[in-house]
């Protein structure tokens, strides 16, 4: 039974890594920015989809929730506000940094796939099996999640709704229009004006 | 499987660099940036699936940058739009009103 559900796992997981495979190189190569948009989400569902074979349900509905809910449509939004003329080939045209650069991400890619396979993990395994000592059982993903987040981790927790609420402040301040302000600068020139008239 | 988890992970991270040093448009560096920090969080979920199962630390410090990408996208965004604006245009080679 074990096998079976292993297995079912792996073809899981050799699906969810075409999807990502494809959908990153679509973020990235695509000219036209709303299929870009359109490709972010698929990898966003498939990360979702990854993190609920790994055992992590709490955060699979919030990645779901919040990246592809609150976070792409901002951007999709983002991209029809800026309104750009189209042009008509799918990928763009490669200059002499994007080589340098394809080249340097491929050495990076191939540094980390060897660092990857030359850790023993069943060593790191077993050191941290022996530091865990048995601590009480809480019943499922969530309720440990939210036990630790109020009880350990209560200051960060705190601290990110200060942030989020400065985020909200700022992000309207920066994206408003600026017309009330000029407006209020036309009407105390006026007042001004009335105030100390030229002759 | 988790050798497989983490090489997807640098998979996705080198397309991410990739994708925002080369990309001239803004919206679409702040979309790269975005697949930089889930790349960070599956790293974080994988570890913890494998490693600490019994306290969970890598889901919430997932969690806690999870909230911090939505929190710089909603800013970042918000700078793109002014840009725009007051540019005219979204190419990241024309924002140098801070060079000397």
């Amino acid at each position: 039974m074990i096998k079976s559900t292993e297995s079912l796992h792996e073809i899981l997981f050799l699906f969810l890594e075409v999807g990502l495979i494809l959908g990153s190189l679509g973020v990235v190569i695509l000219t036209n920015i709303v299929y870009s948009a359109f490709f972010l989400a698929l990898v966003f569902v498939c990360i979702s989809l990854l993190y609920l074979l790994l055992n992590a349900d709490f955060v699979a509905t919030a990645q779901i929730l919040i990246y592809v809910g609150a976070i792409n449509i901002l951007i999709v939004f983002a991209v029809m506000l800026i309104n750009k003329p189209q042009s008509f080939n799918f990928f763009p045209s490669w200059t002499t940094g994007d080589g340098i650069t394809c080249a340097a991400c491929t050495g990076l890619f191939f540094l980390l796939i060897t660092t990857i396979s030359d850790t023993s993990w069943s060593e790191i395994y077993l050191v941290t099996q022996s530091n865990n000592i048995v601590e009480q059982d809480l019943g499922g993903n969530i309720q440990r999640i939210g036990y630790l987040l109020l009880t350990e981790f209560l200051l960060p927790f705190e601290l990110l709704s200060i942030i989020l609420l400065v985020a909200l402040i700022g992000a309207i301040t920066v994206a408003r229009r600026e017309k009330i302000l000029e407006m209020r600068v036309k009407s105390q020139a006026l007042q001004a004006k009335e105030d100390f008239p030229t002759s | 499987m988790l050798e497989h988890a983490l090489n997807l992970g640098a998979y996705l991270f080198c397309i991410g660099i990739f994708g925002l040093i080369t990309s001239r448009n803004m919206v679409r560096a702040l979309m790269c940036l975005e697949l930089l920090f889930n790349v960070v969080n599956i790293n974080l979920v994988t570890f913890s699936n494998y490693f600490d199962t019994e306290q969970l630390k890598g889901e919430i410090f997932s969690i806690f940058v999870i909230v911090i990408a939505a929190a710089e996208a909603a800013i970042g965004l918000a700078i793109v739009l002014a840009i725009h604006r007051n540019r005219g245009s979204t190419r990241i080679d024309q924002l140098d009103l801070l060079k000397w």
